[in-house]
C-alpha cells in the first residue's frame, strides 16, 4: 500500500516532469502536467496519513543510486510524514490553480515548458527532503529543492527585478546551505552518515560541539524558514515568482526549514540546554513583531503576504522554541503543547497563506498589478475571489472560530505556562514574549484589514481594477478547497491535535504516550484547566448571527433599504481619488512606530514663477529601508564588493600562474589535513 | 498571617511607589513631575511606617516624619518656587520618544527582577517581594537622568533614585542604622542645593536649562 | 434539571445584558451631564433611540458590498456569544469550558475586524480613517489584554474566567496582592480604549479630526445602525462587568437559587453603576489626548501589566 503510493508519488512528478517537457504547452499540455503533480501530491498525501494513522514508518533502500553518499536511503517517520501531507494540502489547489494560471505564459513570457517542469521537480524534492534518511540524500534534495524554487522564481525573466529577486534568493540559500553542511559534517564524524547512526554519534559530542552544530543547524535552516535577519530574500523572491508557486513557496518551502530545525534539534541532538529554548523563542518574537511591521508599511500585496510569511514563520518559531525551553526542563506535556502549537501553525499557515498567494494571484491575474493603490472595488467584479481571500485574511488575524485563532491560542498558552519557568532567561523572555505575540495578531489583524479593505472594497481606483474579471473556474476551485481546510481546521482541531501529538511520541525523549490535548470537544492545555470548545463557539456564533435577522423580521422592524451615494461632507460626487489609500490607512502605524521605521521624506513644492502663493505641484516621497538592510545587507555586500576587487588581482590570465594557484592550494590542504588529524 | 498581610502590603505599597516611578516617565509637564515626586515620597512613607509597625522598630516612625517633611513638602516647594523662577513649563522632546521609554522602563522591570530572583530565593524577610521593584525604581531614576535633556527633570531623576535606594533599604534590611540613613538624607540635601544651584547657573548662561545645549561648551 | 437551569441562566444572563447595556451608557450621559451642569437627556433615551433606529429605512451606499450589510449581523452576533462566554451574577456557568478569556478578546476583535472592514466599503474618507484608527488602537491594545489576562491566569493557573473567579473567591487575601491592582489600572486603560471612551476616543463627537468609532459607522442608519450602536453599548457593558467581577467578584452567586441570584444581579447591577460613575468623572475631568499620544498611554498600560505579571511572580 504504502509503496504503491510512494512509487505513484515519484512517477506521477516525473511523468509531470518529462511531459512538460515533451509538450506543456496548450489546454491540454497544461492540464495534463498539472494534473499529473495533483496526482503526485495526492499520493504524497495519502501516503503522509497513512504513516501518521498507522504510526509504521515507510522505507525504501536503494544502494545503487549514488553510492557515493552511502546510497539514497528514504524513510518516513510521522515526523517527517506530517511535512509530507502539508506538502499535499498546499499542492493539490496549487496545481490545479497553477493550470488555468500558466494561461498567460502561453504567449511569449517566460517558457512554459521549464516551469511545468520545475514544477514537478519542485514538488518531487521538496516530498524526499522529508523522506531523506542519510545526509547525502537530505542534502542532495535540499539543494534540489533550491535550485528549482530558484528557476520557478525567475519564470518572468524578462523583467530586471525578477533576476535581482532570483540572485538574493540563491546567494542567502547558499549561504544557508552552507552553514548546513558544516553542521552535518560535525553531527557526522566518523560514523557514515546515516540518521540512525547520527542519533547516535550526536549522543557523544561535547556539550560545546552540540551548542555549535545547534547554531549552525539554526543559522542554516532559520536562512531558509526567512527567520529575522536571514529573511531578506522572502520578500523579493515572493512576489517575483508566479503566484501559485508562491504559494507553495510561502505555505510549504519555508516550513521544510521548521522540519529540519525539528529533525536536528529534537531528533538528532535530543533536545539541549534552556537557552536553546530562549534563543528559538527570542529569534521567533522578533520576526514575528518585525515581519508583521514591515508588513504594515508594504503596498504591493505579494511582498505583504510575504512579510507575513516571516510573522508567522515566528509564531511557528515561538510555540518551538517554548517547547524545547519546557524539554530542557523536563516537564515533557508542556513541551508537546508548545510543540504541538508550533506544528498546528504549520498546518494552518500552509492553508491560509497558500489561500491568500493564490487570491493575490488571482487579484494580478484579473488586473495586472500588484500594486494595493491601483486596486478597489474587487468585491463585486470578483465576487469568489473576495470570498475566498477574506475568509483566507480572517483566518491569519487569528479570529475564531477559523484555524488561525486555535493554534495562536496552543502557543499563548503554551507561553503562560512559560511564565512560571524559574530561570532568569525565561523570566525576562516569556512575558515579553506573551507581548510580542499579541502585538503581533493585532497588527496582522490590522494589516488584513488594509490588504483586504484597499484591494477589495469601495470604488476601483484604477482603470484595471475597474474591468476586471472574475478568476477561471478551476483557479476558484483551488482556493476554494484551501478555503474550506482553513474553517474545518478551526473547530476541527480536536481532530487533528491528537495526531500531532501522536508524532511527536518518542522523539527526544517525549514520552511514548501521546499527550492528551484533548477532551471530548474540548482543547485541553495540560496541568493546567484552561479550556476552549470551539465546536460548540462556532455553533453558538452562527446561532447568534443567523437568529438575529429572524427576530427583527419577528419584532417586525422596519426592513427597507434604499441605496444611495454615500456621504461625501457636500461635494456632490466621490471620485476614487478620495478614498482612503492604503499608505494612509497605515499611516497612524507609521508614527507610532516611526522610531523602528526612521521614514525618509522628501517634500518639493513647485510653485508659480510669478507668485509662490500658487502652488502648482506638490511632490511627496517617503521611502522605508528596512534596518537590517541599512545596518547589515549595504555594509555587507560594500565589504563582499571590496574584497572582490582586491581578489580580482589574481586573475591574471595567465595559465602558468592558475597552475601555480592549484599547486599551493593542494599543498596547503595536504597540510591542514594533517594538522587537524593530529 | 500577620506575615502574609505584611508581606502583601508592604509589596503593595512599594509597586505603587514604583508605579510612581513610570509616571515619571509618561508625563511632559515639569510641574506634574514635581506631583509625580511628592506622591512618590508619601507612598513611601507611608511604605516606612508599614515596616515599622509590622517590624516593631519605632525609630523607622522618626525616619518617615523626617521623610514626610523633607521630601513632600520642603524639596517639592523648593522644587516649584524655583520652577517659577526659570519660567520652562515642559520638558522638550527626549532622546528616546515617550513610548519607547515606557517599554523599556518594562524591561527594566523585568531585568530587576531577574536580578533579584536569586536574593530573593535565599533570605526570607517578609518583605523581600518588593526588592524587584526597588531595584526597578533605582534604574528608572537613572533612566531618566540619562535620557533627559532639562536639567531640572534630571535631578527628579536623582531624587527618584535616591527614593529607590532609600526603598531599597528599608525592604532589604529593615532600615539601616538611623545614623547612615541620616548622613543619607544629608548627602541628598547637599546634592540637591548644588545641583539647583548648578541648574541655575546653566540657565544663566545659556539662557536655557537643556543640556544638550552643553556641548556649545567646546567651542 | 440542573442542566436545563444552568443553560436558563445563560439565555438569562444574555437577556440581561442585552437589556440594561443601553441604560447603563444613558447613566454615564445623565451623569456626564449633570457634572458638567447640564440637565441632560434622561438615562432611558438610549432605548428611545433604538426604537426610533429600528423604525427608520436603511440607507445603503452604492459603493458598498455585501461586507456593509453583513457586518451589523456579525458585530452584533459575535458581542452576544461573548455575553454566554463572560460571568455576569453567577460563577461557574455552562459557556465556561467553551471559551476562556482569551476567546472573549478576539471574538469582539472579529467585531472590530468586520466593523473596520465596513468603514473601508462606503469608500468614503472618514470611513477609512476610523478603520484605520480604530485597528492600530486595537493592535497596540493587544499585548496590555494578552499580559493582563497573563497576570491574573498565573495566579489562578488557568485562562478560563471561572476558575480565575473561583480563585479569587477562594482566597481573598490575592484581591490585594499588587498584581491585582497593577492588572486591574492596565485593564481599566484599555478598557477606555476599547470602548471608545475619553481620553482615547470621544464617544460624543462628530467632529472630524477627533472621531475614531463614530467615523467608521458614519454610513450607518436604520436597523444597521440599532444592531451596531447596541452591540458597542453591550460591549462596554461587558467589558464594565468583566473588570468588576474579576478584581471584585464578591457579591456572585455561586449557588443558581432565585434568593442569591437576585442578590447577585443587585450586587452586580450596584458594581457596574460605580464604575460607570467613575467613568463619568473621569470623563469629566480630562480632555481627549492626540491620536499620536494615545499609543503613550497605552505603552503605559502595557508597563502596567509587565509589572503584573512579574509582581505575580514573584509573589508565587
Amino acid at each position: 500500500m504504502m509503496q504503491t503510493l510512494f512509487l505513484l508519488t515519484i512517477c506521477a512528478y516525473s511523468l509531470g516532469a518529462l511531459g512538460a517537457i515533451l509538450g506543456g504547452r496548450g489546454q491540454l499540455g497544461r492540464s495534463l502536467v498539472g494534473a499529473l503533480a495533483a496526482i503526485g501530491a495526492t499520493a504524497g498525501l495519502l501516503l503522509g496519513l497513512t504513516v501518521i494513522f498507522t504510526g509504521q514508518s515507510f522505507t525504501a533502500f536503494v544502494p545503487a543510486l549514488l553510492p557515493v553518499g552511502g546510497g539514497l536511503a528514504l524513510r518516513l517517520d510521522p515526523l517527517g510524514a506530517f511535512f509530507l501531507s502539508v506538502i499535499g494540502v498546499v499542492a493539490i489547489p496549487a496545481s490545479l490553480y497553477g493550470i488555468a494560471y500558466n494561461e498567460i505564459y502561453e504567449s511569449e513570457r517566460g517558457s512554459l515548458r521549464l516551469l511545468g517542469a520545475m514544477f514537478n521537480l519542485f514538488l518531487l524534492a521538496m516530498s524526499l527532503v522529508t523522506l531523506a534518511d542519510n545526509v547525502f540524500t537530505f542534502l542532495l534534495m535540499w539543494e534540489g529543492m533550491s535550485l528549482t524554487s530558484y528557476f520557478l522564481v525567475i519564470t518572468e525573466s524578462d523583467e530586471a527585478e525578477t533576476i535581482r529577486a532570483g540572485n538574493w534568493y540563491i546567494a542567502v540559500t547558499h549561504v544557508g546551505v552552507a552553514f548546513l553542511v558544516a553542521a552535518f559534517l560535525m553531527l557526522t564524524g566518523n560514523a557514515s552518515g546515516a540518521f540512525s547512526d547520527l542519533r547516535v554519534h550526536a549522543s557523544n559530542l561535547s556539550p560545546l560541539a552540540r551548542d555549535l552544530v545547534f547554531l549552525l543547524t539554526l543559522l542554516g535552516f532559520g536562512s531558509k524558514a526567512g527567520i529575522i535577519p536571514l529573511h531578506v530574500w522572502l520578500p523579493r523572491a515572493h512576489p517575483a515568482a508566479p503566484s501559485y508557486v508562491s504559494a507553495l513557496m510561502s505555505g510549504v518551502m519555508i516550513k521544510l526549514g521548521i522540519y529540519g530545525l525539528l529533525r536536528v534539534a529534537l531528533d538528532f541532538l535530543g533536545g539541549g540546554p534552556a537557552w536553546w529554548g530562549v534563543l528559538v523563542l527570542v529569534v521567533g518574537s522578533v520576526s514575528a513583531v518585525l515581519g508583521v511591521l514591515y508588513a504594515l508599511m508594504e503596498h504591493d500585496l505579494k511582498r505583504l503576504l510575504a512579510y507575513h510569511s516571516v510573522e508567522n514563520i515566528g509564531i511557528i518559531l515561538m510555540g518551538i522554541g517554548a517547547g524545547l525551553l519546557f524539554h530542557s526542563y523536563g516537564s515533557m506535556s508542556l513541551a508537546v503543547l508548545g510543540l504541538v502549537g508550533g506544528l498546528y501553525h504549520t498546518l494552518n499557515h500552509a492553508s491560509f497563506k497558500g489561500l491568500l498567494f493564490l487570491g493575490a494571484g488571482s487579484v494580478l491575474h484579473a488586473t495586472g498589478t500588484r500594486n494595493m493603490e491601483e486596486m478597489g472595488g474587487l468585491m463585486k467584479r470578483m465576487p469568489w475571489t473576495a470570498l475566498f481571500f477574506l475568509i483566507g485574511a480572517a483566518a491569519i488575524s487569528a479570529l475564531p472560530p477559523l484555524n488561525g485563532f486555535v493554534s495562536e491560542w496552543l502557543v499563548f498558552q503554551a507561553l503562560l505556562k512559560g511564565l512560571n519557568i524559574p530561570g532568569i532567561e525565561a523570566a525576562i523572555a516569556m512575558p515579553l514574549a506573551v507581548g510580542m505575540l499579541a502585538l503581533t495578531s493585532g497588527l496582522a489583524a490590522a494589516c488584513f484589514v488594509k490588504a483586504f479593505g484597499i484591494t477589495f472594497l469601495a470604488m476601483p481606483r484604477s482603470h484595471e481594477a475597474e474591468s476586471a474579471r472574475e478568476s477561471p473556474l478551476l483557479m476558484r476551485i483551488g482556493m476554494g478547497m484551501l478555503a474550506a481546510i482553513c474553517v474545518v481546521l478551526g473547530p476541527g482541531a480536536i481532530a487533528v491535535i491528537p495526531l500531532l501529538s501522536r508524532i511527536l511520541v518518542g522523539l527526544g525523549g517525549l514520552a511514548e504516550v501521546p499527550v492528551s490535548l484533548t477532551e471530548g470537544v474540548s482543547l485541553q492545555v495540560p496541568t493546567s484547566s484552561s479550556q476552549i470548545a470551539l465546536p460548540t463557539l462556532a455553533l453558538a456564533l452562527l446561532l447568534a448571527i443567523g437568529s438575529i435577522p429572524v427576530i427583527l423580521k419577528l419584532l417586525r422592524v422596519n426592513f427597507r433599504l434604499r441605496r444611495s451615494e454615500s456621504w461625501g461632507c457636500g461635494l456632490t460626487e466621490l471620485t476614487p481619488r478620495m478614498e482612503y489609500t492604503a499608505t494612509a490607512f497605515a499611516e497612524p502605524l507609521r508614527r507610532v512606530f516611526a522610531e523602528l521605521y526612521r521614514p525618509s521624506k522628501e517634500l518639493t513644492i513647485d510653485t508659480h514663477p510669478e507668485s509662490k502663493y500658487f502652488v502648482q505641484s506638490i511632490a511627496y516621497r517617503s521611502e522605508i529601508t528596512p534596518w537590517f538592510d541599512r545596518m547589515l545587507y549595504t555594509p555587507l555586500l560594500h565589504l563582499i564588493g571590496y574584497i572582490a576587487n582586491k581578489i580580482r588581482r589574481l586573475q591574471s590570465g595567465l595559465v602558468h600562474l592558475y597552475l601555480l594557484y592549484l599547486a599551493l592550494a593542494l599543498m596547503g590542504l595536504i597540510f591542514a589535513s594533517r594538522w587537524i588529524e593530529r | 498571617m500577620n506575615d502574609l498581610l505584611f508581606s502583601q502590603l508592604s509589596t503593595l505599597v512599594a509597586a505603587s511607589v514604583l508605579l510612581f516611578g513610570i509616571l515619571l516617565v509618561w508625563r511632559r509637564s515639569l510641574l506634574a513631575y514635581i506631583k509625580v515626586f511628592q506622591w512618590q515620597s508619601t507612598m513611601l512613607t507611608i511604605l516606612f511606617a508599614i515596616v515599622a509597625y509590622f517590624g516593631n522598630d519605632p525609630k523607622l516612625y522618626w525616619i518617615g516624619v523626617l521623610l514626610f517633611f523633607l521630601k513632600v513638602i520642603f524639596i517639592p516647594r523648593l522644587l516649584q518656587r524655583f520652577l517659577v523662577q526659570i519660567d520652562v513649563e515642559r520638558e522638550v522632546a527626549p532622546y528616546i520618544n515617550t513610548a519607547t521609554s515606557l517599554v523599556l522602563t518594562g524591561v527594566m522591570v523585568l531585568l530587576a527582577q531577574a536580578m533579584t530572583n536569586p536574593l530573593i530565593r535565599l533570605i526570607t524577610l517578609p518583605t523581600r517581594n518588593g526588592l524587584p521593584f526597588a531595584v526597578a525604581l533605582i534604574f528608572i531614576g537613572l533612566f531618566v537622568i540619562i535620557t533627559r535633556k532639562k536639567a531640572f527633570t534630571q535631578v527628579l531623576g536623582f531624587l527618584v533614585m535616591e527614593n529607590g535606594i532609600a526603598m531599597l533599604a528599608v525592604l532589604g534590611t529593615f532600615g539601616i542604622p538611623l545614623i547612615v540613613e541620616l548622613g543619607v538624607f544629608l548627602d541628598l540635601l547637599m546634592g540637591f542645593l548644588v545641583m539647583q544651584v548648578f541648574v541655575y547657573q546653566i540657565q544663566g548662561t545659556f539662557e536655557s536649562i537643556d543640556v544638550s545645549k552643553l556641548n556649545q561648551l567646546r567651542y | 434539571m440542573t442542566n436545563m437551569m444552568s443553560y436558563g441562566l445563560e439565555i438569562g444572563q444574555m437577556l440581561l445584558a442585552l437589556a440594561l447595556a443601553p441604560g447603563l451608557v444613558g447613566l454615564v450621559r445623565w451623569l456626564k451631564a449633570r457634572l458638567q451642569n447640564r440637565l441632560g437627556a434622561p438615562p432611558w433615551q438610549p432605548y428611545l433611540e433604538l426604537r426610533k433606529w429600528l423604525a427608520k429605512d436603511v440607507v445603503m451606499s452604492t459603493n458598498a458590498s455585501w461586507i456593509f450589510q453583513a457586518t451589523p449581523y456579525i458585530v452584533f452576533g459575535s458581542t452576544v456569544t461573548v455575553t454566554l462566554l463572560v460571568p455576569l451574577i453567577a460563577t461557574p456557568i455552562a459557556f465556561d469550558a467553551v471559551g476562556d478569556l482569551l476567546v472573549v478578546v478576539y471574538l469582539l476583535l472579529l467585531g472590530t475586524f468586520f466593523l473596520a472592514l465596513a468603514g473601508l466599503d462606503a469608500g468614503t474618507a472618514f470611513g477609512g480613517m476610523g478603520a484605520s484608527r480604530e485597528m492600530t488602537i486595537a493592535a497596540i491594545a493587544e499585548p496590555t489584554i494578552a499580559l493582563s489576562i497573563s497576570g491574573l491566569a498565573i495566579g489562578s493557573g488557568s485562562t478560563n474566567l471561572g476558575q480565575i473567579l473561583t480563585t479569587t473567591l477562594t482566597d481573598p487575601a490575592a484581591a490585594i496582592s499588587p498584581s491585582h491592582f497593577l492588572a486591574f489600572a492596565a485593564l481599566f486603560i484599555v478598557v477606555l480604549a476599547e470602548t471608545g471612551r475619553l481620553p482615547i476616543d470621544n464617544p460624543a463627537t462628530h467632529l472630524e479630526l477627533t472621531m475614531i468609532h463614530e467615523a467608521m459607522i458614519l454610513e450607518y442608519s436604520g436597523r444597521y445602525l440599532a444592531l451596531i450602536e447596541w452591540a458597542s453599548w453591550t460591549k462596554f457593558l461587558l467589558f464594565l462587568s468583566l473588570l468588576a467581577n474579576l478584581f471584585v467578584p464578591w457579591g456572585m452567586a455561586t449557588l443558581v437559587t432565585l434568593p442569591t441570584l437576585a442578590l447577585a444581579t443587585a450586587a452586580w447591577i450596584g458594581k457596574l453603576i460605580l464604575l460607570a460613575s467613575a467613568i463619568a468623572l473621569l470623563e469629566t475631568r480630562v480632555a481627549k489626548l492626540r491620536l499620536f499620544r494615545v499609543p503613550e498611554l497605552l505603552s503605559l498600560s502595557f508597563v502596567l501589566a509587565l509589572l503584573a505579571v512579574t509582581s505575580s511572580l514573584v509573589l508565587k
